[in-house]
């Protein structure tokens, strides 16, 4: 009984405030507040006229796909390559390939502008954006690959070499399929990791807005409303992600 | 060494080299320059980690208060949740953790703008406790205070203890227990003998990353502690985008960045200590 208790806390603080911010996106008072006035679909419907709020929700969109695609490719190789080396290599290369998500993300920022605007004199913008979501996501990917690979019985690797297949067709017709819900996985955690991100973002952009970085201008300006519907629009993205990807790898592997 | 293994790392090594180790050490290079009418001086002196250690030191140490803190509170609730799941939700686990990954996902901003409006001044904690009689004026000091700024960390980093305990925990076999529990270990033996040893790793992971991620935050500062919960990444932001000061805000950088890990040492040490005082093995009762 006093555990049901505990986890009802645990569950009212962790889910409560995100579910204000669905709630109260709904309601025509202009900010969160009882009374929350009657439900509307206005923030919605005024984010969808928002030209500001289109580029935004594009530019996240391209940046979640590309950082999705490129990180699960770099990762991948990477956790096929760590698990043909000794143990003791694998761990100190993991552990230096994590260091990115150690650090606070402001560091890490602020050194990829320093490099970019100072060292290279090259802008920023976009690319730049997925370069530094790549770096931060493919730790993830590489955890989950490495994670299923373990799993997985190489011996079938090697009776398709045995029986004459070449490094690659090996790969492709046995490792792959093997492995694919598990990539699908890690690819869907990066594109929720890539929309979640605000501070690497909002350093690299340059011009331009992710949603994360048009919803922070319009929390430091004033307190418009439609940040909750914004907000709520996220976390259905990245939720939806994180939610397909534990099926993916919970059905399929 | 495998020579294909270091060509399939080849993609993942490069991103690496460049769009970290060499900013990061470009930026680390930067911190022994100097500024002169807002020009960077390619140079060597120690002036900016003078700063560091004249004008920041003591928002430094609150800097990492509010970490150890928030790493603590992580870890202790994190463990909590992650027993509860284990030990006593039966079929409902998955849920819980669902529950957990989508408190993981929701949103960094959402998260800190959700607090501010429940602690602000006309937020939803002041107008219940109206509602209910408590206070007749709202209370400013819910929100733009230090522990405004503490609630607002562990809730975004609740997840990232939860998920390394629980992974700990579930792999702590139930016949460990029930041999202890055989041989007449109380339940609190049991929990300080059994199950802890086995997941020191989660515990440890669990706090560390709650540790860095807080101690180097500045967002949750920025729209919830006011002055008074003022922390070192703010200045960190401010050196370099308002006065400039490359230099400075690359100093105090790596110096929160060293002083946490001077921080990690130290527990490391401590805890090491602690656990060798225990007898590990030894007769239960």
């Amino acid at each position: 009984m006093i555990w049901r208790i505990v986890i009802a806390l645990f569950l009212f603080f962790m889910l409560g405030p995100i579910l204000l911010v669905v709630l109260f996106s709904f309601g025509s008072n202009s900010l969160i507040g009882f009374p929350m006035g009657s439900l509307t679909f206005d923030w919605y419907l005024k984010l969808v006229a928002d030209t500001g709020f289109h580029s935004a929700f594009w530019t996240s969109v391209i940046v979640a796909i590309a950082t999705a695609i490129l990180a699960t490719l770099t990762g991948t190789l990477a956790a096929i390559g760590l698990i043909r080396l000794a143990p003791a290599y694998t761990r100190t290369i993991l552990a230096g390939l994590s260091l990115p998500v150690l650090l606070p993300p402001l560091v890490v920022a602020i050194a990829i502008v320093v490099l970019f605007v100072r060292g290279i004199g090259v802008g920023l913008g976009v690319p730049v954006v997925i370069l530094g979501h790549i770096l931060v996501s493919q730790p993830f990917v590489i955890l989950i690959v490495m994670a299923r690979l373990a799993r997985f019985d190489q011996s079938a690797v090697e009776a398709a070499r045995d029986l004459g297949a070449g490094r690659w067709q090996a790969f492709r017709l046995v490792t792959l399929p093997q492995i694919a819900s598990a990539l699908v996985g890690a690819a869907l955690v990066s594109a929720a990791i890539s929309l979640d991100d605000f501070i690497i973002a909002s350093f690299t952009i340059g011009a331009g807005n992710t949603i994360s970085t048009f919803v922070w201008g319009k929390m430091r300006t004033t307190l418009d409303p439609s940040i909750n519907a914004i907000a709520t629009t996220l976390l259905v993205m990245t939720v939806s992600l994180a939610a397909l990807a534990l099926r993916v790898s919970r059905y399929k592997a | 060494m495998n020579r294909s293994a270091l060509v399939l790392l080849a993609p993942a090594t490069l991103v690496f080299a460049t769009i970290f180790a060499l900013p990061v050490s470009l930026l680390f290079l930067i911190s022994f320059w100097s500024v002169r009418s807002y020009r960077l001086q390619p140079d060597f002196t120690f002036g900016a980690w003078q700063r560091f250690f004249t004008e920041y030191w003591d928002l430094t140490l609150y800097t990492l208060l509010v970490g150890v803190l928030a790493g603590l509170i992580c870890t202790l609730l994190g463990f909590v949740f992650a027993y509860a799941v284990r030990f006593k939700a039966g079929a409902y686990g998955d849920t819980l953790m669902l529950a957990t990954l989508i408190t993981l996902f929701g949103g960094y901003l959402v998260k800190v703008y959700a607090w501010k409006s429940i602690l602000g001044a006309d937020g939803l904690l002041n107008q219940a406790l109206m509602i209910i009689g408590l206070r007749k004026e709202p209370m400013a000091f819910l929100i733009y205070s230090r522990s405004a700024v503490v609630i607002a960390l562990v809730h975004f980093l609740l997840p990232f203890a939860i998920l390394p305990i629980y992974a700990g925990l579930r792999n702590v076999p139930d016949e460990t227990i029930d041999a202890a529990r055989d041989l007449g270990a109380t339940s609190s033996q049991v929990l300080s003998r059994v199950i802890l040893p086995q997941i020191k790793m989660g515990l440890s992971s669990a706090f560390i990353f709650c540790f860095l991620l807080s101690a180097g935050d500045y967002v949750t500062p920025m729209l919830l502690g006011g002055t008074s919960g003022s922390m070192l990444g703010q200045f960190v932001l401010l050196e370099f985008s308002t006065r400039f000061n490359w230099p400075a805000g690359s100093a105090l950088s790596f110096g929160l960045l060293f002083a946490c890990l001077i921080v990690l040492a130290v527990l490391t040490l401590a805890a090491g200590i602690v656990v060798r005082q225990k007898p590990v093995t030894g007769p239960v009762k």
